[in-house]
């Protein structure tokens, strides 16, 4: 939950504030207001507070370019429109650069049914008690009214809050509550407030807990230094349309139930826990696999798939554009598009062509065209720098990335999509051991969607300790090597800002990993941030370890994994385990494309 | 003053500008073809800093930059390359490259090189507009580097304001949907484009399937002038940078 402060004017005051977490400060520009900053109000003032803290002006019926002008003036980052204003009115403001946030006037009879037409034009709603003179009366409203708002616009809650309030807030559960607009129940005098009390009230909300998103994407698409997006103009139309339609579709009635039938009874979801016995006791612990290796097409990709290609038809997208390394996505996409009836273009590096032909066998017997990427070093790299060059030449195409990785929304909308699987983890494992959180959750990451998706609903349990595994090829010292994180430093690739492995040029270097599917010089940037906040635990498997583990698990549970999971299993061998200890490991996909290289090398 | 606004003041119409990679086709060849671009009544140049993943170019750039990769082209040597232009070159020059091997090299040093040794500005497609504000645009002021944007045909209008207002130097207008080196097809909608664009308070120059004197004549008849890079490549390649460059006069 966001914390805005409104009513602020004085100087020595905010530099009180400047420390407490406050991510909207409000500054009133409506003469009649008791806290009205005034005709002379220096423009120094609002930039006090760090650029963290978005800069709020609140307008009651103003002319138009009157609040432009002020807007510049003082370095606005987001509008409250707290008088009558039409829904035109709010357009203009957000065309013209701010966030804009409309208030709206509460009693027991409200109608949030006129709000439909503010939903396009405002980025937030603000929902005050209703008085006669446009808010900063100090009384509240009956929070019980904001069960009947339905809509997809989040809103700050406002209208007499006082420190008394604190346990009141803790209870509300409604999920579009973004923020708390506090004001006058915090004041010593009118646009002065009390720090002290300030704070007390903070730490009580414990907003760090309440804050499940301290792993989440900013606005901007960050996760604390990484992410963003990082992409040609020629992109940014196509990039923005996503950025703004996603969240809205992703939270939509229809796709949450198309997505949930079609995992349900196409994808074949759940997929099972299933406690390892064998396993368990040759590691002296209890371990769980995470069966993703039975979905439809063999592997975690499908949440993915399907939930992009819903997003693309909801978005009236008729062509898709994919890139494709080991195959899987590739295959995972020209499913989709099959039942869906979309033309579907996966890009796929001319050697990984060569070295993966079932799986280019399964594309094109789905209806995929299929099209070697001859540039650079020919492999996955490769073939998603044709997929975004195809996108670029084709804007009404949609490109439905295989990955955490890639310009924002990419890496957290694959992220919620794969999300299904610490989701189902949850849920098994409390039915089966009475506890939700493991001790440990363990996936590998190529580019890294896999382990997203089994950490998600973990981010925030700080006992539950994640550990993500990257390939290391031939070892990390010997050159031949995929373990990003361990070798690389920051860097920008494929739109993203994240960890990279180059050269002292800046040049993308080529990896190398037995596993193809893990053949990625880069990582999504959620997996940077886990990795530098130290949130998860990094470590890697050699092409030899892997093969190892894979035969391990084969003759003592009877299940083939893929390459690529095959490197998380590896690393059993090198953790040290409790015995009570229950260690989840997501078992991303299946062996079935591997059997060559599993032939050479155990025949 | 800035040798791209002193450009821009001193003409109008028909600016030619020339792309090319440097370190291309031989390690040794960046300043002799700058050489010859001056020698030739060029106006203005983008010298390419190669990249091994260059997302928004076509086939023939890439293969020209994976080339100057080969023959050992870095950052670095271009700056040392370019140390001793300005003795010569009086035309303006614009760096042009991904924003990874600028961040690499570390954005204080490029800007402390671009200065020393006559670099007037850069073209970075894929860094953010907004983070160039944020972070970067008070350096490249401070080093008198004109940060030039892009604008395409899928520039809403709205976006078009914030660009407008954050450029300098002059925009570099992308004539169509697709990478470096497509076909430019004329057409209604993309005469109205140029025009908009041309309308701007800021110079502008059009890029991208410009490639000899007719696409020239027409790029330019909607613009203060237009950008040929592929198609100076393919003559570097071939050999024939010198005709082809007279038959653009
Ligand atoms: C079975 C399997 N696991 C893991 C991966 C690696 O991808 P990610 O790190 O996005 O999960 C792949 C990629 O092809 C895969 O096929």
């Amino acid at each position: 939950m966001k914390i805005k402060v409104c009513g602020l004017k004085y100087s020595k005051n905010i530099k009180e504030l400047v420390q407490l977490p406050i991510d909207y400060a409000g500054f009133i520009f409506y003469p009649k207001s008791p806290r009205y900053v005034g005709e002379e109000f220096n423009a120094a003032i609002p930039a006090l507070f760090p650029k963290s803290t978005r800069k709020v002006g609140v307008f009651v019926n103003e002319e138009l370019n009157v609040l432009l002008a002020k807007g510049e003036k003082y370095k606005l980052d987001a509008i409250q429109l707290h008088g009558g204003e039409s829904a035109e009115y709010c357009q203009k403001v957000k065309e013209a650069g701010f966030e804009v946030i409309k208030a709206f006037q509460m009693n027991d009879n409200f109608q949030f049914e006129s709000l439909n037409e503010y939903e396009d034009v405002c980025d937030f709603f603000l929902f005050d008690t209703k008085t006669e003179n446009y808010g900063g009366s100090g009384r509240k409203f009956n929070w019980e009214i904001l069960e009947n708002y339905k809509g997809s616009i989040p809103f700050f809650l406002s209208g007499g809050i006082g420190a008394q309030d604190a346990e009141q807030i803790k209870q509300l559960s409604h999920d579009k509550l973004y923020a708390l607009d506090l004001n006058s129940g915090f004041e010593l005098q009118p646009a002065k407030k009390n720090a002290d009390q300030l704070e007390i009230f903070l730490n009580k909300l414990e907003l760090n807990t309440m804050n499940k998103d301290k792993y989440a994407v900013d606005e901007r698409g960050y996760y604390g230094e990484f992410g963003g997006a990082y992409i040609p103009e020629l992109l940014r139309k196509n990039v923005d349309e996503l950025q703004e339609n996603y969240l809205k579709i992703l939270a939509s009635e229809q796709f949450k139930k198309d997505y949930a039938r079609l995992l349900d009874n196409y994808v074949g979801r759940p997929t099972p826990l299933t406690k390892a016995g064998n396993l368990s006791k040759r590691y002296g612990t209890n371990i769980y696999l995470k069966r993703e290796d039975l979905t439809h097409t063999g592997a975690h990709k499908i949440n993915n798939t399907i939930g992009q290609i819903l997003l693309a038809k909801y978005m009236g997208k008729k062509r898709i554009i994919a890139e494709t390394g080991a195959g899987q996505h590739g295959v995972a996409t020209a499913t989709v598009c099959a039942l869906f009836g979309l033309e579907c273009i996966v890009y796929m590096g001319a050697l990984d062509v060569e070295r993966q032909a079932p799986n280019v066998a399964r594309m094109k017997m789905l209806g995929a065209k299929v099209v070697p990427a001859i540039s650079g070093n020919q492999t996955l790299k490769d073939a998603t720098n044709e997929a975004i060059r195809d996108w670029i030449a084709n804007p009404e195409s949609f490109y439905l990335i295989g990955s955490v990785v890639g310009p924002h929304p990419y890496p957290d909308l694959v992220t919620r999509l794969q999300s299904i699987i610490s989701e189902e983890i949850r849920e098994q494992l409390e039915k089966e051991t009475g506890n939700p959180n493991p001790n440990y959750v363990i996936a590998c990451v190529g580019g890294g969607s896999n382990a997203a998706g089994a950490f998600y609903h973990y981010l925030n349990e700080k006992n539950v300790n994640l550990v993500a595994v990257e390939a290391s090829g031939l070892g990390v010292e010997s050159g031949e090597t995929a373990a990003t994180i361990t070798i690389g430093d920051i860097g920008f690739i494929h739109g993203s800002k994240t960890m990279l492995m180059q050269d002292d040029d800046g040049q993308i270097t080529e990896p190398y990993s037995i596993s193809a599917g893990l053949d990625y010089p880069g990582v999504g940037p959620l997996h940077a941030h886990l990795a530098v906040s130290g949130r998860a635990q990094f470590l890697s498997a050699t092409d030899e370890e892997a093969l190892n583990a894979a035969k391990v698990l084969a003759e003592s549970e009877g299940i083939i994994p893929a390459l690529e999971s095959a490197h998380a299993l590896a690393v059993l061998e090198k953790m040290q385990f409790q015995k009570d200890d229950v260690v989840v490991l997501n078992l991303s996909g299946r062996g079935d494309k591997d059997m060559e290289t599993y032939m050479k090398k155990f025949n | 003053m800035n040798r791209i606004d002193q450009l821009f003041q001193n003409k109008q119409k028909d600016i030619l500008s020339i792309y090319f990679p440097s370190g291309y086709p031989k390690l040794e060849d960046t300043l002799p073809t700058l050489q010859l671009l001056q020698d030739k009544g060029i106006d203005l140049v983008e010298i390419g800093i190669p990249f091994s993943d260059p997302l928004a170019d076509g086939p023939v750039i890439q293969t020209a930059a994976k080339q100057a990769l080969d023959n050992g082209m870095t950052l670095q040597l271009l700056f040392d390359q370019l140390k001793d232009a300005r003795k010569s070159i009086t035309m303006p020059l614009i760096l042009m490259g991904y924003w990874n091997t600028v961040y690499k090299f570390g954005v204080d040093a490029f800007l402390a090189e671009c200065q020393k040794v006559g670099i007037d500005g850069v073209i970075l497609p894929d860094l953010p507009l907004e983070e160039y504000q944020e972070e970067y645009k008070a350096k490249f002021e401070t080093a008198g580097v004109h940060n030039v944007l892009l604008v395409t045909p899928q520039t809403t209008d709205k976006r078009l304001v914030t660009i407008e207002k954050a450029a300098s130097g002059f925009l570099y207008m992308v004539s169509t949907a697709s990478t470096t080196g497509g076909a430019l097809q004329a057409s209604k909608e993309r005469e109205d484009y140029f025009k908009k664009i041309a309308a701007l308070d800021i110079p502008s120059l059009i890029g991208f399937g410009i490639h000899d004197k007719a696409s020239f004549q027409h790029a330019a008849s909607f613009s203060n002038g237009a950008i040929i890079g592929t198609a100076f490549i393919k003559a570097l390649e071939k050999g024939n940078t010198v005709e082809f460059l007279e038959s653009l006069q």
